[in-house]
C-alpha cells in the first residue's frame, strides 16, 4: 500500500480504488506544530523567498521524509509554481504523475485524464464508482456539518473549514474519518447557538494563517461559507464521477467560481467577504474580478508564511467587521 | 475631562478633551512614551499621568497599532480607522468625504458617507509610502522633514519600489546633479503614486488629509493637482486619531 501525495484535490476515488492511500501534502504541512520549519527548510535548500509559502512547505514534507512514495502533481487548474516544484521533487528522486484539469471544463479531456490515472494506479472505472458511492455516504455527512454552520448557527467557521477541507483525501482513512463526523455530527446537533451577529463568507485558497477562524470569532464574526473548502467536499452531488470533477469549480475559472459564491452569498444571507489571497499569488490578481462581481463589502487579506495573524491583518479585519455592523 | 491615546508606531499622540473641545496635547516618540509613562502589571499597561503632568482623567479611550498588543488599564480600546473617521468629522465637520492617513508606517484611505465608513484600503507590507521612508530620503537629502515635504513642482522621476533602496536611488539621481527642490518633489511624488491605486475606487470629491505627513504642502499639492479633488487638511492632522478617541462615545453610532 503506497502513499500518494497530492498537491490539491485529485479524483481521489481513483487513489482508494486502487488501494493506496491518498495524502493531501497542503493538510500535512499546515497542520505540522514545525510547518514555519518547513517553509525555512525549502528555503535553505534554495526555494526564493518571494514564492508561495505553500509549495514551499509542500516541497519539505515531500523531500524532508514525509513518508510519501509518489506525487500527483496537479499541472493545469492550481498554480504554475506547482510546475517547478514537481522538477524539484525529480530532481530529489521522487515519482511524479502529471494530473491536469482541463482548462474550459471539457468532459473528454478530463475523462481521458482519469482515464490514464486509473490505467496508472491499476484500477478500473468499476472500482473507481464504487469508492464514489462510499465517498458520497460521508460527503453528505460533512455537508451537513455544513449546513449545521449557516442555517442552524451550532457549528463553528473553523470547524466547518476542517471537515470539508478533509475530504480531499479523508484523512488517508475513509472510515476513521466517518467515525469522526459521525461524533462530531452528534455534538453540534445538540450543541447551542453561536451568536455572533456578523456572518462572513471566506473565498480563496485555504488560509496560512492558524488561528483566523478563532480571531474572528473573538471580534464577532463568524465564517458560515469556506468556499474552496466546500468545493473540496463535492458539494454538488451527481452519479457521473467526471461530472463531479466538471461540477467542481476550484480548478477552472474564476467566474464559475463567482456564480457559486454569488448563490452562497444569498442562501447564507452573508454580511460580508473575506476574500484570503497568498503572498506572490497570482491569485491576487482576481480580487479585482470579485470586487467588480461580488455586491457584498470584501475585505481582502494576505498571508505569507505559517503562523498567527499579524497586529496589521488584525486592524484591518477589526475594521471591516466594525464596518458592518 | 476626556483622554484620547493613538499609539502609533512612531509616535504617541494624547489628548484631553471636554466638551468646548480640545484643551491639552502632547506627543511622544513611541519608545520613550512606554519607557517614560507606562507600567507594566498583571492587568495590562498603566499610564502614569501624573509624571506627564496631566490631572486625573474622567475617561480614557485609545487606539493605535499597539491595540492588539497593549492593554491600558482602564481605557476603552476602539479599532484605529474607526477613531481617523470620528476625528475627521469632528475636525471638518463634513460628513461625506475620503479620509488619507499618512502615518510614521502606514497610510489609510477610508471613504466616508454620511458619517459611516463605507470602505477602506490599507498599504501592503511595505513602508515606501509612509512617513518613515519621507524621513529616511529628507536624511539622504541632509534636509528637514519639514523642508521636504513643501516641494512638488518637477519631480525626479524616482521608482522606488522599496523604501531602503530608494535611498540608494536617490544618491544616484543627486550624483546626476538635480537640485534639492526636485528631488524633493520626486520623493514626494513617488508617495502619490504609491497612494493612488488605493484611492482609486474609493475617491470623494473632498480629501481630508491626515497623519503627520499632511504637515506638508508639497504631497497636498500634488492630491489636487493630480486627482483633481479639494484636498482638506484639518487643523491638528496629526493629533486626529487621538482627537478621534477622545470624542468617541460608546453606542453613539454614526
Amino acid at each position: 500500500m503506497s502513499r500518494i501525495g497530492m498537491t490539491t484535490t485529485v479524483p481521489v476515488e481513483i487513489i482508494l480504488a486502487a488501494g493506496q492511500v491518498p495524502v493531501d501534502l497542503n493538510n500535512i504541512f499546515i497542520s505540522d506544530n514545525q510547518a514555519s520549519v518547513l517553509v525555512e527548510a525549502a528555503e535553505d535548500e534554495g526555494y526564493p523567498r518571494n514564492i508561495c509559502g505553500w509549495i514551499k512547505g509542500l516541497y519539505s514534507v515531500v523531500v524532508s521524509g514525509g513518508n510519501i512514495d509518489k506525487v500527483i502533481a496537479v499541472t493545469q487548474g492550481d498554480c504554475s509554481n506547482t510546475h517547478a516544484l514537481m522538477e524539484t521533487f525529480q530532481l530529489a528522486g521522487i515519482e511524479i504523475i502529471p494530473f491536469a484539469f482541463p482548462f474550459d471544463r471539457d468532459y473528454d479531456l478530463l475523462r481521458l485524464q482519469m482515464d490514464k490515472l486509473i490505467q496508472l494506479l491499476g484500477t478500473s472505472w468499476e472500482d473507481v464508482q464504487r469508492v464514489k458511492h462510499r465517498l458520497d455516504v460521508v460527503r453528505k455527512k460533512v455537508a451537513e456539518i455544513d449546513r449545521l454552520t449557516w442555517q442552524e448557527n451550532t457549528v463553528s467557521g473553523w470547524h466547518n473549514h476542517l471537515y470539508q477541507i478533509s475530504c480531499s483525501d479523508f484523512n488517508g482513512n475513509v472510515s476513521e474519518f466517518e467515525q469522526t463526523v459521525d461524533r462530531f455530527l452528534l455534538q453540534a446537533g445538540a450543541a447551542s447557538e453561536f451568536d455572533e451577529d456578523i456572518r462572513l463568507g471566506y473565498i480563496g485558497v485555504p488560509p496560512i494563517f492558524t488561528d483566523l477562524y478563532s480571531y474572528l470569532e473573538s471580534v464577532g464574526a463568524r465564517v458560515v461559507f469556506n468556499e474552496v473548502q466546500r468545493q473540496f467536499a463535492m458539494p454538488f452531488p451527481v452519479d457521473d464521477i467526471v461530472e463531479q470533477y466538471r461540477l467542481y469549480t476550484y480548478p477552472y475559472g474564476v467566474f464559475g467560481r463567482i456564480e457559486d459564491i454569488r448563490a452562497e452569498i444569498e442562501k447564507r444571507n452573508l454580511d460580508g467577504v473575506i476574500h484570503y489571497v497568498q503572498s506572490f499569488c497570482f491569485r491576487q490578481i482576481e480580487d479585482m474580478i470579485f470586487r467588480e462581481k461580488l455586491d457584498v463589502p470584501i475585505l481582502t487579506i494576505e498571508g505569507d508564511k505559517p503562523g498567527k495573524v499579524d497586529a496589521r491583518t488584525k486592524l484591518r479585519i477589526d475594521s471591516f467587521v466594525e464596518m458592518l455592523r | 475631562m476626556r483622554c484620547g491615546i493613538d499609539l502609533g508606531s512612531r509616535s504617541v499622540k494624547l489628548v484631553l478633551m471636554n466638551e468646548t473641545g480640545l484643551q491639552d496635547s502632547r506627543l511622544f516618540e513611541t519608545v520613550d512614551f512606554y519607557r517614560n509613562y507606562g507600567r507594566r502589571t498583571d492587568n495590562g499597561m498603566v499610564v502614569d499621568f501624573p509624571a506627564i503632568g496631566i490631572e486625573a482623567v474622567d475617561s480614557i479611550t485609545a487606539t493605535g497599532y499597539g491595540r492588539n498588543t497593549i492593554d491600558i488599564v482602564g481605557a476603552k480600546i476602539i479599532p484605529e480607522l474607526k477613531a481617523h473617521v470620528v476625528g475627521a468629522i469632528w475636525q471638518t465637520g463634513l460628513e461625506s468625504f475620503t479620509l488619507l492617513d499618512l502615518g510614521g508606517q502606514d497610510s489609510k484611505v477610508i471613504k466616508v458617507q454620511s458619517g459611516r465608513m463605507v470602505g477602506f484600503e490599507t498599504n501592503d507590507k511595505c513602508a515606501a509610502s509612509t512617513g518613515r521612508y519621507l524621513e529616511n530620503m529628507a536624511t539622504v537629502l541632509g534636509i528637514s522633514l519639514e523642508e521636504l515635504s513643501r516641494y512638488s513642482d518637477n519631480p525626479v522621476e524616482l521608482n522606488a519600489t522599496c523604501a531602503i533602496f530608494g535611498e540608494s536611488e536617490l544618491i544616484g539621481r543627486i550624483v546626476e546633479g538635480h537640485g534639492i527642490p526636485e528631488l524633493a518633489a520626486g520623493v514626494n511624488y513617488t508617495i502619490f503614486k504609491r497612494i493612488k491605486p488605493m484611492l482609486r475606487s474609493l475617491l470623494s470629491e473632498t480629501v481630508v488629509f491626515t497623519g503627520g505627513v499632511a504637515l506638508g504642502k508639497g504631497i497636498c499639492r500634488l492630491l489636487e493637482q493630480e486627482l483633481g479633488v479639494k484636498v482638506v487638511v484639518p487643523r491638528h492632522p496629526q493629533l486626529n486619531g487621538a482627537i478621534g478617541c477622545g470624542v468617541y462615545e460608546k453606542g453613539k453610532r454614526r
